[in-house]
C-alpha cells in the first residue's frame, strides 16, 4: 500500500480535469440540446405545455415553502394575451429569494438537480423553472419577470438565460418597497393552447390540490373565472429521510461511481458507511467470497471487484430496508381533501404499509375509491370512472394507458364489489404511489412502470377500498329495496283487504290493519336477518351483491306484468 | 237475489272458505298463504286408465309476504270474489267479461289491478284446479270458437236445431255443452271428422262432404276450444263414434290432435271431462307423401322452431307409441311437412273423394 498516495493524487488530478471538461460540455450544450428536444422534456404538444409551465413553478413553490416550514398559499394565472399566446404568473409565499439565488433558480438549467438521490421527492418533470424561461425565450424573445422578497428585502428584476454557455442574465434589478414575502414569476409563451380538460392546467391544479392537503391553491383561468381549493390539512408534511443504497438493489455502476468518490480510504469502511444495512458479520461474509482484501483502496476498485462485491452481496441475508423514510400523506389527510374536492356520496381511504420492491427501495401505496355524488368525471353526456394516479404527491396526467398504476386499477374486478361497468361508473380512483425511487417509464416521468409488486400492492389497497364500498353500496341497495318492497306490500293489502272482505262478508278495514301489522312485523324481521349475515370477504359480499340484485329482479316482476304462461293454452282462449 | 242452484251453493261455498282460511292467517298474524297445484310439464302424467293427461300431487304455495308473489296473490283474491260475485248474479260471462270486470287502477297509485287478460286467465284456472272445479261451474266460459255442421239435431234451451240445415256457416258450438245446456236429440252420422283449419272445414261442408260420408265435420279453428272438446267428448261417448282427426302434418297440428285425444298441460286437472281417449288421427302424416304420389315441391322445409318443437313432441309420454316415433323420426329425416291444402296440388276434390275414403276404408290411422 505504499504506493497508494501517489496514486491517488494522480488519480484525482485526472478526475478533476475530466470531471471539468465534463461539466463544460454538458452545460454548454444543455441549451442547443434543449432547443431540440422539447418533447422529451414534457414540453411538446401545445396543452401539455402549458400544463408542465404550471407544474415546474408550482413544485418549486411547494418544496420551497416546506423547506421553510410555510404552509404554502400559492396563486397561479392564465392569461390568453392573442391565439396561442398566454402570460403565466404564479405567486407564493415562500421564504422567497435573494439577488444571488434569483438567477440560478431562474436562469440556469440543471442547477440544483440531484441526480440518483434515494429520497421522496417531488422531482422535476420537464426541466425545472429555469426551463420555462427558456421556453418563454424561445417563443416570445422575452425575459421573465421576477418579484421576490426574502426576510431583508424586496425587489424585482427580469431573468433570461445565454443559452450559450447556460449562464443566467440578470436584469433591471429594483428594490420596492412594498411589503412582500415570496416569489411572484411572471412569464409569456406562445405556441400553445389552453384547453380544460383531464389534461389541462385546472385539473392538475385540482389535482395537486388533493395530493398536498396542506396547500391552499388559486387559480384564474383565462376568461377571468378564479377557482379556490382550500387548504383542508393543518400540517406542513414532514421532511423525508434520505436513505442509502440497499446491497441487494446497487448496480455495478452505481458502486463503481461511489467507489471513485468515497471519502473513505478502505473498501469494507466504504461500504459500511455508504450502504443500508452493511455491517460486521455481512463484510466477514463477503471478505470469504472475494478474491482480494477488503482493506484495499476503494478507489482502486476495478469493474470486475466491484462485480464480485455485487455477486458476493447476493448470497448474504441482509436486513431489508428501512421503511420509515417515506412520509405519506396520511389517511386522515387523503380523505379530508378528497371529500372536500372531489365531494362523492361514499369515500373509502386504503394505506397500506410501507414495502420493499426489488432492488430494496421501499415503497408505499395510498388510494381511496370515492362512489357517487360528484365522484367520476363527465365527458360529455356519458360518466366515466376517474383515475387519479400520483406520484410522491405529484399527478401523474398523461400517458395513462401506459401505466402500472392504471393496469392495477384495471386488473380489479370491480364487479365483484358492487360496481357494475367500471369504466361508466360515477367513481374516482385516487392512488399516490411514494418512493424514494419511483420506477417511471420514460424521461416524461408520467407513467410509473409494470413493477410486480407496485401493482399488487395497489390492487390489494383498492380490493380493500372496494369491500368498503360494497358494503355501503349493500346497505343503500337493502334500505331501496325495503322501501320498495313496503310500498308495494301496502299497495295490494288494501286490494287483499277489499276483496277478502267481500268474499267472506266481513268488513275489509280490520283486515286491512292486520295486513299492514303483518308487513311492519315481516321488513324488521328482513332487517334482523340481513344484519346478521354481515358479509366479510369477497364472495360473501358478491353473494349478497347477487341476492339483492336478484330480489330487486323480482320486486320489478312482481309489479309489471307477468310472463307468458305455458306453451299452449289447451283451448283456453 | 237470484235463487241458486244447489252446484252454485257449493262453488260459492268453497270460494268462500278459501278466504275464511286466507283471513284467519291473516289474524293469526301469519304470512297468508295460498297453496295451489302446479299446472306444467314437471306435474302432469298420462293416466293409463282413464288414458288421458293428469293433473299430478305437486303443490306451490302463493304467499302475501313474496315480493315475487304479492301482486298474483292480490289477483287471485280478487278473481276469487269476482267468480262469487257472478254466480250469485246467476250470470254467465266470458273470461274477457271477467277481466275487464276486475281491471281498475289501485287507489294513490297509476298501476292497475290487472294490465291485460294474459293475467286473469292463468288466475283463474288455478280457482278451477285448486278448488277442483270446472270452468262451467264458475259461470265463466270461453269464447265460442268451434263449428259444426251434419245430420243431427240438437236443443239448446228452447231452440231446436237441425246441423244439416246450417247452410255455409255451420253451427257455432257453445263454450257450455253440458247435458243441462245442450240436449243431442237425434244422431244419424257414422263417424266424427276433426279437421283442425276454418278454410278445410268450408271446402267439405261446401262439397257436403258430410251428407255423402254420412259424418259430422267439427273444426275448432286451430287449437281446439273447451266447448267442442267436450263435444267431441259426448258424442264419442253417448254415441260411441269413432272420432278422426285431420291435421297439417307438423308438430302443430300434431299438438292440437294430442290435446284433442288426452289433453293439454294447463288445463290437465279437468281433462277427464274434455279429452276423447278414442280419437285416430288420420292424416296428414309424412308417409302420406309417398303412398298417395304427393309431389314434393308441395312439401315445405322445416324450420328451427318446428325442430325444437318436434323433439318436445317426441319426449310426450303419450306419444311414445312406436308409430308416433316412427313418424317423427321419418319427419326428421325427410325434414318435411305438409299443409292440408297442398292436397289441392293433387285436384280440388282429391281429398274428399279419394285421400279420406281410402284411408277410412283401409283403417290407415296413427293411434
Amino acid at each position: 500500500m505504499s504506493h497508494a498516495p501517489q496514486t491517488e493524487k494522480h488519480e484525482k488530478e485526472e478526475n478533476v480535469t475530466a470531471q471539468d471538461l465534463a461539466k463544460e460540455f454538458r452545460e454548454h450544450s444543455v441549451a442547443e440540446f434543449f432547443k431540440k428536444n422539447k418533447q422529451m422534456l414534457g414540453l411538446s404538444g401545445k396543452t401539455k405545455a402549458l400544463t408542465t409551465i404550471i407544474h415546474e413553478y408550482v413544485t418549486n413553490s411547494l418544496d420551497a415553502c416546506e423547506n421553510a416550514n410555510i404552509l404554502p398559499d400559492i396563486e397561479v394565472q392564465i392569461k390568453e394575451l392573442a391565439d396561442e399566446h398566454y402570460e403565466v404568473t404564479s405567486t407564493d409565499n415562500g421564504p422567497g429569494l435573494t439577488q444571488q439565488t434569483v438567477g440560478k433558480a431562474f436562469g440556469q438549467l440543471l442547477a440544483g438537480t440531484k441526480f440518483h438521490r434515494l429520497m421522496q421527492m417531488r422531482g422535476q418533470q420537464g426541466i425545472g423553472a429555469a426551463g420555462c424561461t427558456m421556453l418563454s425565450q424561445m417563443t416570445t424573445g422575452k425575459e421573465v419577470k421576477i418579484i421576490t422578497g426574502n426576510a431583508k428585502e424586496v425587489f424585482s428584476c427580469d431573468v433570461s438565460i445565454d443559452t450559450k454557455y447556460n449562464q443566467p442574465k440578470v436584469s433591471n434589478v429594483q428594490p420596492l418597497t412594498k411589503k412582500f414575502k415570496g416569489t411572484a414569476v411572471k412569464a409569456q409563451f406562445k405556441e400553445m393552447k389552453y384547453v380544460n380538460n383531464e389534461q389541462g392546467p385546472l385539473e392538475y391544479l385540482r389535482r395537486t390540490a388533493i395530493g398536498n392537503p396542506h396547500a391552499k391553491i388559486t387559480f384564474t383561468d383565462p376568461a377571468g373565472q378564479t377557482i379556490v381549493f382550500e387548504r383542508t390539512a393543518k400540517k406542513i408534511p414532514e421532511k423525508p429521510e434520505e436513505v442509502q443504497p440497499h446491497p441487494k438493489g446497487v448496480t455495478v455502476d452505481e458502486l463503481l461511481n461511489m467507489a471513485k468518490s468515497t471519502p473513505s480510504r478502505k473498501t469494507n469502511s466504504f461500504l459500511k458507511t455508504e450502504l443500508d444495512r452493511m455491517g460486521d458479520t455481512a463484510l466477514k461474509e463477503i471478505q470469504e467470497k472475494v478474491s482480494f482484501d477488503l482493506n484495499k483502496d476503494p478507489h482502486q476498485l476495478s469493474w470486475q471487484e466491484i462485480e464480485e462485491l455485487i455477486k458476493a452481496f447476493k448470497g448474504v441475508n441482509f436486513i431489508a430496508p428501512r421503511t420509515d423514510v417515506l412520509r405519506p400523506i396520511g389517511e386522515e389527510q387523503v380523505d379530508k381533501s378528497l371529500r372536500s374536492i372531489v365531494e362523492p356520496e361514499f369515500l373509502s381511504v386504503v394505506t397500506r404499509k410501507p414495502s420493499v420492491r426489488e432492488g430494496g427501495f421501499p415503497f408505499q401505496v395510498e388510494t381511496a375509491v370515492a362512489y357517487g355524488g360528484k365522484a367520476g368525471r363527465r365527458v360529455g353526456e356519458e360518466m366515466r370512472m376517474e383515475i387519479m394516479r400520483f406520484a410522491n404527491r405529484v399527478p401523474l396526467l398523461f400517458d395513462t394507458g401506459g401505466c402500472g398504476i392504471t393496469e392495477a386499477i384495471k386488473t380489479v374486478d370491480w364487479k365483484r364489489y358492487g360496481i357494475k361497468d367500471a369504466e361508466t361508473a360515477p367513481v374516482t380512483v385516487f392512488v399516490n404511489l411514494i418512493s424514494v425511487h419511483i420506477p417511471y417509464t420514460g424521461a416524461g416521468k408520467q407513467a410509473v412502470s409494470n413493477d410486480e409488486d407496485i401493482v399488487e400492492e395497489i390492487r390489494l389497497a383498492l380490493m380493500d377500498a372496494g369491500r368498503r364500498t360494497a358494503r355501503y353500496i349493500i346497505g343503500k341497495e337493502r334500505e331501496k329495496l325495503k322501501q320498495e318492497k313496503k310500498r308495494i306490500y301496502m299497495k295490494y293489502a288494501v286490494e287483499v283487504a277489499i276483496a277478502l272482505g267481500e268474499l267472506i262478508e266481513k268488513e275489509p278495514k280490520p283486515i286491512e290493519h292486520k295486513l299492514l301489522d303483518i308487513v311492519a312485523k315481516r321488513l324488521k324481521i328482513d332487517e334482523q336477518q340481513e344484519k346478521a349475515l354481515e358479509a366479510e370477504s369477497d364472495a360473501d359480499l358478491e353473494k349478497e351483491l347477487a341476492r339483492l340484485n336478484k330480489q330487486e329482479k323480482e320486486t320489478k316482476a312482481g309489479k309489471g306484468k307477468k310472463k307468458a304462461a305455458e306453451d299452449d293454452n289447451g283451448g283456453d282462449e | 237475489m237470484v235463487d241458486t242452484k244447489t252446484k252454485d251453493k257449493e262453488v260459492i261455498k268453497k270460494l268462500e272458505t278459501l278466504g275464511q282460511t286466507l283471513v284467519q292467517q291473516i289474524n293469526k298474524g301469519d304470512n297468508p298463504t295460498m297453496e295451489l297445484p302446479v299446472r306444467s310439464l314437471g306435474n302432469i302424467f298420462f293416466d293409463q286408465k282413464t288414458r288421458t293427461i293428469k293433473l299430478g300431487d305437486k303443490t306451490s304455495e302463493r304467499q302475501f309476504l313474496n315480493i315475487a308473489h304479492t301482486r298474483k296473490f292480490m289477483q287471485t283474491t280478487l278473481v276469487a270474489n269476482e267468480i262469487k260475485k257472478v254466480i250469485q248474479q246467476n250470470a254467465t260471462v266470458s273470461i274477457r267479461d271477467l277481466y275487464y270486470a276486475l281491471k281498475h287502477t289501485i287507489e294513490g297509485t297509476q298501476e292497475n289491478t290487472f294490465e291485460d287478460q294474459a293475467e286473469s286467465d292463468p288466475l283463474i284456472e288455478d280457482i278451477e284446479a285448486s278448488l277442483n272445479l270446472l270452468r262451467e261451474e264458475l259461470h265463466l266460459a270461453a269464447s265460442a270458437k268451434g263449428i259444426i255442421a251434419g245430420d243431427m239435431v240438437v236443443q239448446d234451451g228452447k231452440d231446436v236445431i237441425d246441423l244439416a240445415k246450417m247452410g255455409s256457416g255451420g253451427w257455432s258450438v257453445p263454450s257450455n255443452v253440458e247435458e243441462d245446456r245442450i240436449e243431442i236429440k237425434k244422431m244419424k252420422a257414422d263417424y266424427v271428422l276433426f279437421i283442425e283449419k276454418d278454410a278445410v272445414w268450408r271446402r267439405f261442408n261446401e262439397d257436403k262432404f258430410w251428407e255423402k260420408q254420412n259424418c259430422i265435420i267439427i273444426t275448432g279453428r286451430g287449437q281446439a276450444a273447451r266447448g267442442e272438446r267436450r263435444f267431441v267428448q259426448r258424442l264419442s261417448r253417448e254415441h260411441k263414434l269413432p272420432v278422426y282427426a285431420l291435421m297439417d302434418a307438423d308438430p302443430w297440428g300434431m299438438y292440437i290432435y294430442s290435446v284433442i285425444k288426452q289433453g293439454s298441460i294447463s288445463l290437465s286437472y279437468s281433462e277427464e271431462k274434455l279429452a276423447t281417449p278414442d280419437t285416430k288421427y288420420i292424416g296428414l302424416t309424412v308417409g302420406d307423401v309417398e303412398k298417395f304420389k304427393i309431389p314434393k315441391e308441395v312439401t315445405i322445409k322445416l324450420n328451427q322452431l318446428d325442430i325444437k318443437r318436434l323433439d318436445e313432441l317426441k319426449s310426450y309420454e303419450w306419444f311414445k307409441r312406436k308409430e308416433w316415433q316412427n313418424e317423427f323420426n321419418l319427419m326428421k329425416e325427410k325434414n318435411i311437412k305438409m299443409e292440408l291444402e297442398a292436397l289441392s296440388k293433387k285436384g280440388i276434390r282429391f281429398i274428399t273423394e279419394e285421400y279420406l275414403p281410402k284411408k277410412i276404408k283401409n283403417e290407415d290411422f296413427l293411434p
